[in-house]
């Protein structure tokens, strides 16, 4: 107490002693407009970050991370080759190719580029989820998106420029895109999507493999392909991760569970994990992540 | 092998290298020759040894700062929000609907603080009305007719009252490592990571494995993270030792999780065990050991 005291009698001196100079008073801006709804416009572009902490981004950076980064490395102690050119380009000297975008023949083949090579800032995580579905009476009526649409509202807590941020598209509607005799024409509502990311994509997570996975009945596991599928074709490279979930999961969704008779019909739904990894074996790297996260995979 | 398992842990600790001169396995080039004369000259000693990790169980406790942004944040997401169609979720007059509003007028007030929405539900609005129509009794003012919430506990456990550092509950929000006081190559009693020599014909995680439980007993549930070690350790020997032991000395460590259990030890050659921080362990080991093993401990 008496320390606290000594403390603030110094500072109090010390402030005393200071010449301060006198400066202009601070200019006298007018009031904020007011939108239509007679709310004040911020003269500036009021962003949202981050609310809260993620108890999963914490344990991915304190111990998955670093688990991650052991499990995947490579050894390799001489820098490598470049490749040998297998595949012939259009002469970058002509000055017809000089400035054009100039791939081998026959594409880059990305998926059987190797992994690049293990460093502490490649190590992989999980950049975004997606969860889609489609529904099939929305051809009839579209009116039957509502439902799913408000259902991946509640679970995703996405909102279309939620706080602020135009990259943020909330619930998207997904199109058709070729037409299909009596079925699908383009332009036509046939499904639903929503892109996670940040707290957002960790809640949903944590969602997940908290309350509906260990309640779904007869879930065995995300099957996995079994040891003699190649690495490197394309789903095997791209460092994606997806499954299906029934539609009787949706009613495990704590937030669709509290008022589940609002929503007209359940449906099932892809969800999509998306991480950073590239090249041959990204999937299973992806994998390894998931399952840091408590996402269990059985044999199939 | 061996030398390029050396050159792979002193490229990913240099400084840790640059310690111990009398290391020869600096560099590649280096590496080679000695890989060669190996078999002659001085036979390599191989040592595996375990860090038992134990992962933060509970999460980290923000800062002023992290609170004071977390806080601002919400409060800005909560005044930007887009509107919440209630008349979708809950059915008109519904005890489902009172619930949400009476939630959502608290978490109100929590965000803005008290007199500015005491002031509001002061005026009742037309909006405020409905709100300010719902009565509750006093006993049911908590929860709407649900059981309570058991309040969550206490962050800090018995065990950092008590400054028990053999119990796996202590310092929640930590990464703690198993050390044991056992005896070092020279037959002197330290404080070490779990060790063992690598027996013919035997990879280094199961050695690790192996030595593990001979040390401190089966009644831990382990995963060794990966097959590669993450550090190695080189005493500089005096002459005479190398030449007891038959071999320049190295000791390869790797890392573990444990799942459950607690460390047993049969007191005949480990004495005593210890659940540590990064920083409790420093002063306990040696420098040189020290120096090996630092960068590869969290902060965390």
């Amino acid at each position: 107490m008496s320390a606290q005291v000594a403390t603030r009698t110094t500072r109090a001196v010390t402030t005393a002693g200071r010449t301060v100079r006198r400066t202009r008073p601070a200019p006298q801006r007018p009031p904020l407009k007011r939108d239509e709804k007679g709310l004040p416009i911020p003269h500036v572009n009021v962003i949202v970050r981050d609310t809260h902490r993620s108890r999963l981004a914490d344990h991915y950076h304190d111990t998955l991370q670093e688990d991650l980064m052991y499990m995947t490395y490579v050894h390799e102690p001489i820098p490598r080759k470049p490749p040998r050119p297998v595949r012939l380009t259009y002469d970058p000297n002509d000055p017809y190719t000089k400035h054009r975008h100039n791939p081998p023949l026959g594409g880059n083949r990305w998926a059987k580029q190797p992994p690049p090579p293990s460093a502490p800032d490649n190590i992989i995580q999980l950049e975004r989820i997606q969860i889609h579905t489609q529904i099939k009476s929305a051809v009839a009526s579209r009116t039957n998106l509502l439902g799913p649409i408000m259902a991946f509202r509640a679970i995703s807590g996405a909102t279309e420029q939620g706080g602020g941020q135009h990259t943020a598209e909330g619930v998207q509607l997904v199109k058709g895109r070729k037409n299909l005799q009596g079925w699908v024409r383009p332009g036509l509502p046939v499904g639903v999507k929503v892109d996670l990311k940040g707290p957002q994509m960790w809640d949903f997570l944590s969602v997940l493999v908290e309350f509906v996975l260990p309640r779904l009945r007869d879930f065995q596991g995300i099957p996995l392909e079994g040891p003699s599928s190649r690495l490197d074709k394309p789903n095997a490279a791209s460092g994606v991760v997806s499954f299906g979930l029934p539609p009787t999961a949706l009613g495990l969704f704590p937030q669709i569970e509290v008022n589940f008779d609002a929503y007209p019909s359940t449906f099932g739904m892809h969800i999509h994990f998306i991480t950073n990894a590239k090249g041959v074996g990204a999937q299973n790297r992806a994998r390894a992540l998931l399952s840091g996260f408590q996402i269990p995979f059985s044999k199939s | 092998m061996l030398s390029r398992n050396v050159v792979s842990a002193c490229r990913q600790r240099t400084r840790g290298c640059l310690h111990a001169p009398s290391r020869s396995l600096a560099s590649i080039a280096e590496a080679s020759s000695s890989a060669a004369s190996s078999s002659s000259a001085t036979k390599a000693v191989i040592n595996a040894a375990v860090i038992v990790n134990r992962s933060p169980i509970l999460t980290r406790t923000s800062s002023l700062f992290e609170r004071a942004y977390y806080a601002y944040q919400s409060r800005i997401r909560r005044a930007l929000f887009n509107p919440f169609p209630t008349e979708f979720y809950f059915k008109t007059g519904s005890l489902l609907e009172k619930k949400f509003a009476r939630e959502e007028k608290l978490r109100e007030k929590e965000a803005f603080g008290g007199p500015w929405s005491l002031k509001r539900s002061d005026r009742g609005s037309e909006d405020d009305g409905e709100l300010g129509s719902i009565q509750v009794s006093p006993d049911q003012a908590d929860n709407m007719g649900e059981e309570p919430i058991e309040p969550p506990a206490s962050r800090i456990h018995e065990a950092d009252k008590e400054g028990d550092v053999k119990s796996l509950d202590r310092l929640g929000e930590r990464n703690l490592y198993l050390l044991i006081r056992g005896k070092d190559h020279l037959g002197k009693e330290v404080w070490r990571f779990p060790q063992g020599p690598l027996q013919d014909g035997e990879f280094l995680h199961q050695a690790a494995l192996r030595d593990l439980q001979a040390e401190v007993g089966e009644n831990m549930d382990i995963w060794v993270v990966g097959k590669k070690p993450i550090a190695v350790y080189q005493p500089s020997l005096p002459e005479s030792t190398i030449k007891s032991l038959a071999g320049e000395l190295y000791t390869f460590f790797l890392k573990a999780h444990i799942l459950a259990g607690q460390a047993r030890p049969s007191g005949k050659n480990v004495t005593d065990f210890a659940w540590l921080t990064k920083e409790e362990i420093e002063p306990r080991v040696e420098k040189d050991y020290w120096a090996s093993v630092k960068d590869i401990l969290s902060d965390h």
